[in-house]
């Protein structure tokens, strides 16, 4: 063995940022998220040059991914030029040569934070959720260790507990984004702060998604087919948010998620949060060649 | 302020290696494509100072001493496991990992022809059931059902020339 | 494309990168070199969250983000966390730490000496205001001692050991290479002791600071008393291929010992320690350090609570994030809101009653 054989040469910035070691190190930890589907990984999360909870999880798992091959789509609350969904994107192009796009159907990784796009994800496609908080249980306990027990145990009662005592305060169960839900019947995951609108578009998808934080140093992942389900009871069904019947008044497309915009006077208008959905529905108005892919919501209903 | 050149040999052979090991474990039992036969790129993908790896060949124990991990005397020591052949007493020491760190579950590497014993896979990864056929006795998968309590437990590469299936500890086999 | 044309994201970040680096001008090497050699401190506390030892870079970070601490600390780290470990140092002796300052609150004398070294601990803290009116402050000359003290100082704890009054160190035989490095593993609980101790060196000040004296106040069980604080410049000892150990350059640091109460017929010690010279942090460290074996879980002396909290590029990081869009989640949360309320007003129209209870969010 040669000093030769140790070293290679020296370089500014490693390909795609990240040195080999911390890659292998995402990699080894992928595979097992891929093993135990919903399971928090813990990994050591290397310092990116962004700071920590805008996106820094999800940027190291892209970073692992993407080759010059690539074709990467970033938004951020359903949009691709949200200042920092573009900081992001511009960021991963600049250290891999990957391409971008903000077209789904054209995007071999998208990565996202706090949407799932409408149209349905192919096979060879792959989702990569930004992940603030990577624990369920955080709100019934916040030590992290008793959290890991809790998980170790498959107990969720406390968590159960929680929403039951919702419906009987409010009617209904009260949680927002973030619905937790029970993966491969086994561990329960946040799905990331996505809307209930997008949580039934995991369950049994075609696609593979990793879901992970870099402040808190966890990772999991959702293979393709494999179920996902929210935590509801059979009597109570499952609510996605009330928004089949609303219109976007740009793109006039309508059954998404919208984004809700106060009038003045009183009032709202309201915009498909897709924001490249509605682009292409403007673009077919006006009569451009435009391929808007299957939708996993049809007329406002899911139907994947 | 930021430069960056354009992957090398190395790092494009990595990438392509972990994508086809990641999409065989995504997918039971599909074959995907390595890049190189045999388990070098993968040593090379995965395997680093922070690992312990253990290989049954003089020349995987030299690759792996090669890629700065520790190389372990026993299988049971072992987080990447690398076999020729198997063997029932490795098998049995497999590290399991436990239900507070499933991840500390081993990969098991394996050489073994993509042809013989026909299986039913089910589980994540596949739309209602898959079939393979691997060069494995019914007594590997009866074993692996008594070690692998879900979610501990192990999981395998199966490499045929640069073909690899990926067999995860969530899939269910049956042994037609 | 009227849709487009009203958002706009790329060239808006991009102008607005521009205006803040607008306001702090060109950056050369004079101003990197004034900023390394003026702040000395500053530099120190900035190497020593970065966990990275280079004046230079530390000074360039400083000049580059205005002197906005949190980024000068995020451009560091992720400088640093893509180069290659290329050697693993031996562990530095308190015995062998070129020591400048060296003083100890648990005895009047100690073996070695109190030495007060550079400090401003007993100045009169009053602005040089002449120099506004240019009148340059130029410090007076140090008297020199008639014997100069020993370089090296011996550790006050191994004296109390000898004595019986600290428990004999449980000396590792570690190799250098297996101790657990917290930056290329996760930090898991109960935390290894190589990594609680790394967490606090890279800790923020203030953050360490704030929890330290929360403890010192009475949210922790024992109240510190400096055994020993030490600041002084320690080589970093490596071993080169061939076998032979060679120093590769000087670090300056900074430990300190505190101790509080019997335990088991010893005196308990707290420990800490960081890259440059940073007294207020290594005690406040030492001080959680002592406090977290008995922690109730929860509580600002649990291990888990203070380590998590005090990690500066995380804390700072997750802060600033909330500036980024939450409408979808807003958006979520608004629906359960406006549907549990239609379902209140419903209740009341048919005349049944609904249990008013407080609004609240979910905990979830």
């Amino acid at each position: 063995m040669s000093l030769a054989t140790l070293t290679k040469d020296w370089a500014a910035t490693s390909y795609g940022f990240l040195d080999a070691s911390a890659k292998r190190e995402l990699r080894r930890k992928m595979l097992k998220a891929i093993a135990v589907p919903g399971c928090q990984m813990p990994y050591a999360s290397r310092e990116v040059p962004m700071a920590r909870g805008w996106g820094t999880g999800g940027l190291q798992v892209t970073l692992t991914l993407v080759n010059p091959t690539s074709v990467v789509k970033v938004i951020d609350q359903g949009a691709d030029d949200g200042v920092n969904a573009a900081s992001i994107r511009r960021f991963i192009s600049r250290v891999s040569g990957a391409s971008e796009t903000w077209d789904t159907l054209g995007a071999s990784i998208v990565q996202s934070r706090h949407r799932i796009p409408e149209e349905m994800m192919r096979e060879d496609q792959i989702l990569v959720l930004q992940v603030p908080n990577p624990e369920p249980l955080r709100g019934v306990e916040p030590n992290i260790s008793i959290a890991r027990q809790m998980h170790a145990d498959a107990d969720y009662g406390k968590l159960w507990l929680t929403l039951y005592e919702q419906i009987v305060r409010k009617g209904r169960i009260m949680q927002g984004a973030s619905y937790p839900s029970m993966v491969n019947g086994r561990h329960v995951m946040t799905p990331s702060p996505i809307p209930r609108w997008d949580v039934p578009k995991l369950n049994m998808a075609r696609h593979l998604t990793f879901l992970s934080a870099g402040r808190e140093k966890r990772l999991h992942a959702v293979p393709p087919y494999t179920r996902v389900e929210p935590l509801v009871f059979s009597d109570r069904p499952y609510l996605v948010e009330d928004h089949a019947d609303l219109t976007c008044r740009r793109s006039g497309v309508q059954g998404f998620f919208m984004n809700e915009l106060p009038q003045d006077g009183g009032g709202s208008v309201f915009e498909v949060s897709d924001s490249n959905l509605g682009i292409k529905a403007l673009n077919k108005t006006e009569g451009a060649p435009t391929e808007i892919g299957e939708t996993w919501y049809r007329n406002g209903e899911y139907s994947a | 302020m930021l430069t960056v050149a354009p992957p090398d040999a190395v790092e494009l052979r990595a990438n392509a290696t972990f994508e086809a090991l990641m999409w065989s474990l995504s997918r039971p039992g599909d074959v995907r494509t390595l890049p190189e036969a045999g388990f070098g790129a993968i040593v090379e993908t995965l395997v680093d100072l922070e690992c312990a790896a253990y290989a049954d060949t003089p020349e995987m124990r030299a690759r792996i001493v090669a890629s700065g991990a520790m190389l372990a005397e026993k299988v049971s020591a072992a987080d990447h496991v690398f076999l020729s052949e198997l063997d029932s007493a490795d098998i049995a020491e497999l590290n399991c990992g436990s239900a507070l760190y499933p991840d500390d579950g081993a990969t098991l590497v394996l050489a073994c022809a993509h042809q013989g014993q026909r299986l039913r896979l089910t589980g994540p990864g596949i739309n209602g059931s898959k079939d393979v056929t691997l060069a494995v006795s019914p007594g590997f998968w009866a074993m692996r059902d008594m070690l692998c309590i879900y979610p501990e437990g192990f999981d395998i590469f199966f490499v045929d020339g640069t073909s690899v299936i990926g067999i995860p500890r969530s899939t269910k086999v049956e042994v037609l | 494309m009227a849709y487009v044309a009203t958002r706009g994201g790329e060239k808006a970040i991009e102008q607005a990168e521009r205006l803040f680096r607008q306001d702090l001008g060109t950056i050369d090497a004079a101003r990197v070199e004034t900023i390394r050699s003026t702040m000395p401190y500053l530099i120190d506390r900035v190497m020593g969250e970065a966990s990275l030892y280079d004046e230079e870079l530390a000074a360039l970070a400083l000049a580059q983000t205005g002197g906005e601490l949190s980024e000068a600390v995020l451009v560091l780290r992720a400088w640093r966390t893509t180069q290659p470990r290329l050697a693993i140092s031996r562990p530095v002796q308190q015995h062998e730490i070129l020591t400048q300052r060296r003083i100890s609150a648990a005895f009047k004398d100690i073996p070695g000496g109190q030495i007060l070294g550079p400090t401003l601990d007993y100045s009169h803290r009053v602005l040089a205001t002449d120099v506004l009116e240019g009148k340059p402050f130029a410090p007076p000359e140090v008297d020199k001692a008639a014997s100069p003290a020993p370089a090296q100082q011996p550790s006050l704890a191994e004296w109390q050991r000898q004595q019986g009054l600290v428990a004999p160190a449980n000396a590792s035989d570690v190799a250098p290479e297996d101790i657990p490095d917290l930056t290329r593993e996760p930090l898991l609980f109960p935390a290894s002791r190589a990594h609680r101790l790394q967490s606090l060196a890279r800790a923020e000040t203030g953050g360490v600071l704030a929890l330290g004296y929360a403890a010192m106040r009475g949210y922790g069980n024992a109240h510190p008393t400096v055994n020993e604080l030490r600041i002084g410049e320690a080589n970093v000892v490596v071993r080169h291929p061939r076998g032979t150990e060679f120093s590769a350059g000087r670090v300056r640091v900074s430990q300190a010992e505190v101790t509080s109460k019997e335990k088991g017929g010893y005196l308990e010690l707290g420990f800490a320690a960081t890259f440059g010279w940073n007294e207020v942090k290594v005690i406040a460290a030492a001080t959680l350090d002592l406090n977290s074996d008995e922690a109730p879980v929860g509580s600002a002396v649990h291990e888990e609570f203070y380590l998590y909290h005090t990690e500066s590029v995380e804390a700072s990081g997750f802060c600033i994030h909330f500036k980024l869009p939450h409408y979808v989640t807003f958006q979520s949360i608004l629906d359960a809101m406006r549907d549990a309320k239609a379902k209140k007003a419903a209740a009341e129209a048919k005349g049944e009653t609904y249990v008013a209870e407080p609004e609240e969010e979910p905990a979830l």
